[in-house]
Order: C-alpha cells, then sequence, then structure tokens
C-alpha cells in the first residue's frame, strides 16, 4: 500500500523525479561510456603491446655491434637486446610519401603484427612487411611490388604481409601534427634485404628488461657510454602520445560525472525535503495509526534508492554500448590499433553503488529530521521560523530599495539553502558552456597561431640527410626558399632530462616564432630560447643554465637561457643560426621554407608539404575534441534547465501562499512574475560571475593533460562570453516563463485554504 | 445506566509541561481520572485547556513529564518509541478534526493500510460497508466530501480493532447534519461493538449524549460526572 502511495508521490512530483533519474542515468551514463571507451583502447593497446613484445627501451647511436649487444643483454635486469637498422626512403608514388623501413635482425622485440598475409620472415631478402594503412591508401595488398629510394638507390620489393606496428599507433611524419596515411608509411624487412649487407650498420638497440629495472647505468657502463639517445618506453613518442590521450578522456570520464552527481544528490536533497515537509500531516497520521519510525523511513528512503538505482542500471546498460563508438570513428582516424573495443571496469559496478548509497543517504537525511519529533508535534503544522532583521534591513540605503528588491533580498536571506542551490546550479552550467567554448577557441586559436602567425610558408621541403651542400643551395635558389635545421634534443637542468624539439633558423621570415602572448618576436642573438612549457616542465627560467645535446652527437652543451617563448606543437629550444654556430656546430638544414607552391620534385629532397594540407589535417586531429565539446554544451542545457526549474518550481510552491496573498492584495500576474523573475536574474548574475573563471579552470585542468607537446593557448573570446552570457540568461528567462501560467492560474482561495 | 465494565484506563497526577522560552507551561497539569470498558466519554473544555494535549498522551503520541498512565493493565508513560507505536497500532484507533487521509491512496487503500500494521485487521471491505461507503471504495479522498472523509477515517481507525478510538473534535470541520451522522456512528462503535470511545471536543451540548464528562480548563481536571441517562446523538438538540 505504501509502494501504491510513493508511486502516485511520484507522478504527482514529475518532473524533479525525471530530472533525479535523468542526472542519475547521466551520471553513470558518462562514466561508464567514456570510462569504457579508454579503458578498451588502454586494454586493445597492452594486449598489442604484450603480443608484438614491444621494447622497453630504445638505444640509438652510431652504431652497435653483435658484441655490444651481447653485452647489453647480458646486464642482470635485461632480458633481451636486438639490434635494428632504421632508415628513411622515399616510396614510388605520386606524392612522394616517406617510407620509414625497419631492417630486422631478428624480429623478436617489437614485432610486426600481421594484418594479411604471410608471417614476417627474417632470412627473406625480397619480402617487406607493409603498414597495412599505407598499403590501403595505396591499394597494395599482398605480393604487390612495391618501389622506393634508399639513399639514391632505387629498389624493388614484394608485399608479403601487411601490418601494424605497436611503435606506430600514433603515426607521423617528421613534419605533419596528423597522420596522412597516404603520405607517411612504415615497413618491415629482413636484414637479409638491405641492399649491401656487409655495410649495414644497426643504429637502434631495441632493449626488453626484466620486471621494471632501470638499467641505465649499467647499459652506460657496458657500452662505455657509446650511445646518443636512452628513451624508455614512457616517453616513446607513439605511446606516450596516445596515454595522454586516454589520460584526458579519463578525465573527462571522472570529472563531469561528479557534477551531475552533485546535482543528482542536490535534487534529491531538495525533493525529498520538500515532500517530507509537504507531507508532514501523513507522517504524523502514519505515526498515530501505529507505523514505527523504520518504517516511515523506509518508505521515504525508497523514493531515492529506486530512482537512483533505475538511473544507475540504465546507464550502466547503455554507457559502455554507446557512448564509445561516438568516439571511435574520429579516434582510429589517427591511432592505429588492432581492435576497438570498449571494456568493462569493477569501478564501473561500484560507482553505481556509491551513486545509488549516495541517493539513498541523502534521502534518509532529508526525512531523518521531520521523524525525530513526538508523533504529537508532527501532527501540528510546523510553527513558522521567527526571522530577525538582518543588518542590511536597519540601513538607510534599505528604504530607498524597492519592493522587489526588499521582498526578494528577504526571500534569499531567509531561503539560504536553495539560494545557494540556485547560485551553484547555473555556476555549473555557466563553467560547462564555458569550458566548452574556451576549448572550441582554443583549438581555433592554436590553428591561426600556428598556420598562420607562426608558419607563414606555403610549402615546406624536408630535405634528404644525404643532401649535399650544392643541392640546398639549388633548392635554396628554385624556390627563393629559407633554411631552418629541426631536430630533436635532449635538455638536463635541476637533475630533469627531457626530449624536446630544436629549431634554428637565420632569422626566417617564413617561421616566426612567437613570444607569451602568442606575438611574433626576434630570437635573442646571445643565447637560447625555450618554450614556456619545457622551461615550467625543467623549472627554469630566463638567465638560468641548462646542458643539451642534439641526439645522435655525444657528449653536452652549456647554455643561458636568454628567452621564453611559445609554440603550440613543439616544446623544446629555438636560437639563431649564428648563435648555434657561435657553440661550435655546424648548420645542416633539414628543411626548406618556401612562400610559392613548389610541385616539382627536387634532388635531395625527400618530400614537400603545404600548410593548407597540414590545416585541414589539424582539423580531423581536433574532431574527437569537438564530440566532447558538443557533449559539455548538451550537458550543461540538460543541468541548467533541471536545476533552474526545479529551483523554480521549489520557490514558487513554498511561496504560492504569500504569491496568492500578493494576489489577493491586488498585486497582478506580471508583477509577481517580476519577483521571481528578478530573484532568478539575482542567483544567475553571481553563478555566472562565479561560473566564468570556473569554466576556464576546467579547460586548464583538461589541456594540461593534453601531453607535453601541445601548449594549448586558454582564452574566452568576447563573443563565447557573450554566448554563454546569453545561454544562461536566456535558460533562466525561459524558466520564468514556464512559471507565467502557472501564477496566472494561481488558485488564491485554494492557496490559502491549505494548512501550511 | 450503571456501567460495571471494568476499568481500562486510569491517568495518575499526570501533568505535562512544555518549555516556553524561559517559563514553563503546564498543558496538562496533576490529571487523575479513570475510563471504563466501552464508555463514551467526552472531554469538554474551551479552547487550549489541554484536551488535545490529554488524549496525545492516552494516544501514546507525546511523553509525560510525570505521573503514570495505565491502559489495560500497563503502564505507558515509560515506553520507547518502538514499543508505543505497538502499541498505538495494538490499542489506539485515531480520528482527526481533519480527517488526515493519504491523499494519493483511494478510500479502500487508506482503511487497507492497516493490514501493514496490526495482524487481524477488519477487511477494510467490510469496515467500509460499517461505515456505509461501500459504493465510493476507488475514491480519492480529494473525491470525497468532508463528512465521507470523516467516515472513511473512521472505518480505518475501527479497521484495526483497536482497544479505543481517541477522536479530536471529530466534526470540527464539518455542518451540524453531517456532525451528527458522525457521531451518531462514533457512539454506535460504543454502544454497538463495546469500544472505548474518547472525543475531545468544546461543544458543550455534546456532553448529553456521553457517559462520562471529562472537564478541563487551564490544564486541571475541573469534573468528572457520570451521566446517568446518555441521550442518543439524534436526541441532542444542537
Amino acid at each position: 500500500m505504501l509502494n501504491r502511495k510513493m508511486l502516485r508521490d511520484m507522478g504527482r512530483h514529475k518532473t524533479q523525479f525525471i530530472s533525479i533519474f535523468l542526472m542519475a542515468f547521466l551520471a553513470i551514463f558518462i562514466y561508464t561510456g567514456v570510462g569504457g571507451e579508454w579503458r578498451g583502447l588502454q586494454k586493445s593497446a597492452d594486449n598489442f603491446y604484450s603480443e608484438t613484445n614491444l621494447a622497453d627501451i630504445w638505444l640509438y647511436g652510431n652504431g652497435f655491434t653483435e658484441e655490444q649487444a651481447q653485452a647489453v643483454s647480458d646486464i642482470s635486469g635485461v632480458s633481451a637486446a636486438e639490434r635494428r637498422l632504421e632508415l628513411s626512403a622515399v616510396g614510388d608514388f605520386e606524392n612522394t610519401p616517406a617510407l620509414k623501413l625497419h631492417f630486422i635482425e631478428n624480429g623478436e622485440i617489437a614485432k610486426p603484427y600481421l594484418v594479411e598475409g604471410a608471417a614476417f620472415d627474417k632470412e627473406d631478402p625480397d619480402g617487406i612487411w607493409l603498414d597495412k594503412r599505407f598499403a590501403d591508401a595505396h591499394e597494395l595488398t599482398p605480393s604487390d611490388k612495391i618501389g622506393f629510394t634508399l639513399n639514391g638507390m632505387k629498389l624493388t620489393k614484394t608485399v608479403r604481409g601487411l601490418v601494424y606496428s605497436s611503435e606506430q599507433v600514433f603515426e607521423s611524419g617528421n613534419d605533419t601534427l596528423t597522420p596522412n596515411f597516404a603520405d607517411y608509411g612504415y615497413a618491415y624487412l629482413s636484414a637479409k634485404a638491405f641492399p649491401m649487407p656487409e655495410t649495414l650498420i644497426y643504429g637502434t638497440l631495441l632493449i626488453k628488461t626484466a620486471d621494471a629495472a632501470e638499467p641505465e647505468d649499467k647499459i652506460s657502463a657496458a657500452l662505455n657510454g657509446k650511445y646518443s639517445v636512452y628513451l624508455e618506453q614512457e616517453n616513446h613518442p607513439s605511446i606516450s602520445m596516445f596515454a595522454n590521450e586516454l589520460q584526458q578522456h579519463k578525465m573527462m570520464g571522472d570529472i563531469f560525472p561528479v557534477v551531475f552527481l552533485l546535482i543528482t544528490l542536490l535534487t534529491m536533497m531538495t525533493t525529498m525535503t520538500r515532500i517530507v515537509t509537504n507531507q508532514r500531516i501523513q507522517i504524523g497520521t502514519l505515526k498515530a495509526m501505529g507505523f514505527k519510525k523504520g518504517a516511515i523511513l523506509r518508505h521515504y528512503v525508497a523514493y531515492g534508492f529506486f530512482l537512483a538505482l533505475l538511473g544507475a542500471a540504465l546507464g550502466l546498460i547503455t554507457g559502455p554500448i554507446s557512448l564509445p563508438y561516438l568516439f571511435y570513428p574520429s579516434m582510429s582516424g589517427f591511432y592505429t590499433l588492432p581492435k576497438w573495443q570498449p571494456a568493462y571496469d569493477v569501478s564501473f559496478v561500484l560507482v553505481s553503488i556509491a551513486l545509488v548509497s549516495l541517493c539513498t543517504a541523502v534521502s534518509w537525511l532529508a526525512c531523518g529530521r521531520l521523524l525525530r519529533d513526538t508523533p504529537a508535534d508532527t501532527l501540528r503544522p510546523k510553527a513558522p521560523k521567527i526571522f530577525r532583521h538582518g543588518l542590511l534591513e536597519r540601513t538607510k540605503f534599505w528604504q530607498k530599495l524597492g519592493f522587489n528588491a526588499q521582498w526578494n533580498l528577504r526571500d534569499a536571506s531567509r531561503n539560504r539553502v536553495r539560494s545557494l542551490m540556485a547560485v551553484i546550479g547555473v555556476f555549473g552550467c555557466t563553467a560547462l558552456v564555458v569550458c566548452a567554448l574556451s576549448m572550441n577557441n582554443a583549438m581555433g586559436d592554436l590553428k591561426v597561431w600556428q598556420y598562420e602567425t607562426i608558419n607563414r610558408y606555403e610549402s615546406k621541403l624536408t630535405l634528404n640527410e644525404a643532401i649535399t651542400p650544392e643541392q640546398t643551395d639549388n633548392v635554396m635558389a628554385a624556390v627563393h626558399g629559407e633554411a631552418i635545421m629541426a631536430g630533436e634534443v635532449e635538455i638536463r637542468a635541476n637533475g630533469d632530462k627531457k626530449s624536446a624539439s630544436l629549431l634554428v633558423t637565420d632569422n626566417a621570415t617564413l617561421i616566426r616564432p612567437t613570444d607569451i602572448h602568442l606575438q611574433p618576436t626576434e630570437l635573442p642573438a646571445d643565447g637560447v630560447s625555450i618554450t614556456r612549457k619545457t622551461a615550467n616542465a625543467l623549472g627554469v627560467e630566463p638567465g638560468d643554465e641548462i646542458e643539451w645535446h642534439i641526439y645522435g652527437a655525444e657528449g653536452w652543451t652549456q647554455s643561458k637561457i636568454a628567452a621564453i617563448y611559445r609554440d603550440p606543437v613543439n616544446q623544446g629550444l629555438a636560437m639563431t643560426q649564428a648563435h648555434f654556430e657561435s657553440l661550435g656546430m655546424v648548420f645542416c638544414p633539414t628543411a626548406i621554407l618556401s612562400a610559392e607552391k613548389v610541385t616539382e620534385k627536387m634532388d635531395g629532397v625527400d618530400s614537400v608539404t603545404s600548410t593548407a594540407d597540414s590545416a585541414a589535417g589539424w582539423d580531423d586531429l581536433t574532431e574527437a575534441m569537438y564530440i566532447m565539446v558538443y557533449l559539455l554544451i548538451a550537458a550543461a542545457s540538460v543541468l541548467s534547465i533541471v536545476v533552474l526549474y526545479n529551483l523554480g518550481l521549489l520557490s514558487f510552491t513554498e511561496m504560492a501562499r504569500e504569491m496568492a496573498t500578493l494576489k489577493v492584495m491586488g498585486l497582478k500576474s506580471g508583477k509577481l512574475r517580476g519577483l521571481l523573475l528578478t530573484q532568478n536574474l539575482w542567483f544567475s548574475t553571481v553563478g555566472f560571475v562565479l561560473g566564468v573563471p570556473g569554466g576556464l579552470w576546467l579547460t586548464h585542468i583538461i589541456t594540461s593533460f593534453s601531453g607535453d607537446e601541445f601548449d594549448f593557448p586558454i582564452s574566452l573570446h568576447p563573443a563565447a562570453l557573450l554566448i554563454s552570457f546569453a545561454f544562461t540568461f536566456g535558460l533562466s528567462v525561459l524558466v520564468n516563463l514556464l512559471f507565467s501560467r502557472k501564477i496566472r492560474r494561481l488558485n488564491m482561495v485554494e492557496a490559502l485554504k491549505e494548512i501550511a | 445506566m450503571v456501567n460495571t465494565a471494568k476499568e481500562i484506563i486510569r491517568f495518575t497526577h499526570v501533568t505535562r509541561e512544555y518549555n516556553v522560552g524561559a517559563h514553563v507551561l503546564k498543558a496538562v497539569d496533576d490529571a487523575t481520572f479513570s475510563i471504563r470498558d466501552g464508555e463514551f466519554v467526552v472531554i469538554l473544555g474551551p479552547s487550549g485547556a489541554g484536551k488535545t494535549t490529554l488524549l496525545n498522551l492516552l494516544g501514546g503520541m507525546d511523553y509525560a513529564t510525570s505521573g503514570e498512565i495505565m491502559v489495560d493493565g500497563k503502564n505507558i508513560v515509560a515506553l520507547s518509541d518502538d514499543r508505543l507505536a505497538e502499541y498505538r497500532a495494538a490499542h489506539v484507533g485515531f480520528v482527526f478534526q481533519f480527517y488526515n487521509l493519504i491523499p494519493t491512496l483511494t478510500a479502500l487503500e487508506n482503511i487497507a493500510l492497516t493490514k501493514k500494521i496490526v495482524e487481524n485487521p477488519i477487511d477494510a471491505r467490510e469496515a467500509l460497508n460499517l461505515v456505509g461507503l461501500a459504493d465510493h471504495a476507488n475514491q480519492f479522498p480529494a473525491q470525497l466530501s468532508g463528512g465521507e472523509q470523516q467516515r472513511v477515517s473512521i472505518a480505518r481507525a475501527v479497521a484495526k480493532n483497536p482497544t479505543m478510538l481517541l477522536c479530536d473534535e471529530p466534526t470540527g470541520a464539518l455542518d451540524s447534519e453531517t456532525g451528527t451522522v458522525v457521531l451518531e456512528m462514533l457512539q454506535a462503535m460504543s454502544r454497538g461493538r463495546g469500544k472505548t470511545v474518547i472525543i475531545v471536543t468544546h461543544n458543550a451540548i455534546l456532553a448529553e449524549a456521553a457517559d462520562k464528562v471529562i472537564r478541563i480548563k487551564n490544564g486541571k481536571i475541573r469534573e468528572v460526572t457520570q451521566n446517568p441517562a446518555p441521550k442518543a446523538v439524534s436526541e441532542v438538540n444542537w
């Protein structure tokens, strides 16, 4: 019988209960949906890494001998070591794609993952195992022939199999942010396939460690320091890029459900308090009939329990099977994994249980208070609270306020919890909208910053490592270009080591470094400049000394930091050619920038990329981010409508008697609506003012997880501020309009007759 | 008519004090009286005399500050919350001035609620028959008139098959004609079914129909009179 009462009570308070259900559902839906998404990818990547026996350490140097490899694998803490040669080639296709070739000695560590065709054969001198996505882009299948140019030699191999590489989950050539599978690919070949096996020099040593050993010192000792780069798995570009991406999804998946959970609890608290207060006499009657406190408590607690249970269960079932598939298509555009499949986690159930328990606990809290009174007290109408005049009301200023302001100030100060919740609700809504819009701005700004402010060239010609100075001069002259030198460096400061990028320019006009305000600037002549992100990571500032060296070079160079600059995608060092040469190093151009559109092939040029193509690639990369943005805005809309409508309804019900009295006294409906609107607008203003910094902070948190490479320029454009303002206040007014009908229909006689 | 039934309720020096700000208000002050099984009792007094507090104390809805309340040989003053709830469930049927039906339950469902608290209640339909509302079983309280709602409320109280019915101004919200019907019903519960019925009212005329009249003023029992020849409710001149 009490269950029937519960169902009918729920029917009477549909809006609140539907919103509680909805919020509980959304909290779990997003948590399990996003959680299932990144956990699935995590699991897929982990399997991928372990199935291919991914290396734990990459060692790069000028060539490792068999004895050296043996010495390394003999170290305790090292379980295996294997040599490999990595070389860049140019594919024999119209678009001159870059092809990264791996010549493999044994094929035990970092094995290619076979998708199609025959398994890798380390004795095969004619076969090649090709990047599946590159092969797809060029419509190649096993047994096709592929031609490429390697160090000036034209070679042709037969495609034996199509593979994925666990080192290339995120595959991108040197110059582009986003993978273009037609322009860049990788391939595996047997060392026996190397054109001159006797001259083969293995520049890479792949190392598997036992347990969690970090044997750098021992390896260094075994090789007498004869290596240039020691790269651990977690710092590998592809692996860290993918891990950062998942980390960012995890952040989103963790933060937003918390917001929804808070709203669920908020709505639960207000709704249950209101129901229990309104049913005071009913509770007294049940007590008088002989129901025990426990039975009554159970009855009211069941409201929260069942709603949260239903919402959470639905979210738990639908989240992991729907949301991941919203992300996967755009993500698979730039990540390559053998499997795209959501995964479940025990935390899904635990969080659902926690949510249901919290909702139940909140209804318990809301009801418990009323049950402490004796039945006789419960049956009596609650004595009205005694209010004192606040300090404000004693000032002269108070007298000058109109009736509207006085009435609302009193009402707000006497219903502090309700007021606080309204402010929190608007705050949450504004924060979500501002976060979404500022992320939107950041991605747009980043594109302008990267492709208009910094990179002003039309074409970038990446030079072959073996290019001669004459060839360089010819290319420069042909395209009226400017030379730059880009590379990878390792920086050491304050006991920290960091891989970073290096840019050396001769005061080029086609690439302009930007200062911390994103304005073009000149590189100082007497020292190195360091990007803000790298400086922060190493804890250094202008005037400090750092040590660095180019990957491949042995020994360290000491430099003074002359300036801090910012770059959206390359974090590291920059300096002028003059300064670089003053340090005793040789400027070897790696690319030529040109303001012209270059299409012809030139000797010594590996590939040509255009800014327009790169900008288009950037749009693809950010697609997943935009999905997040839309999700955020949708969530913000639901959130604010639910919160504002509920609070409006709550205050309206609480004020019905006062409203009816005012109406009887002759106040028109429009004026009454004005009273409610004033209050809404006040709360919206406070919530909005707090929500803007809150949203920017949220963006900051989210973008700080985007990895070491990216520097997001967080800002909120005036237009975006205006949109979020219009959004928040528009909803406020909209909700108010929903009440105008209720006010018109407010039955004065009924409202006043009811026992309060 | 001399009532020879056994004594079922005895108040001995019962006091109920409330702290109102700085001073102490004695809502019931040293009340001593007794009621026999099956009696039709009227507690009379002006507003604020302490009638409702007296009824609440007897119904186990409130705690006495001092004194002893014996019901069927048991002192209920010292009982815990849950024991009191059990006492109310087994012994007391309440009828309120404003009926206090659960608005989201139908007439029949309101009565059927008793199944949740007592083991052998009178069947809900039978109870509804008793108050002549069998054909209103599926209507919600809001669809019933005040008198009908009060009759449902009586049926709900009776359905538990309690020792006594405690009625707080049961006709306070009703017109005299409807009020008469309700009072006749209550008198019938006493006369016909042998229930102890105790009615709190400020309406002195009702005294003529009662077996026993307890007059109370400022928390003190002024007078307890036994009515030698109680009239039927219909004969009382309103």
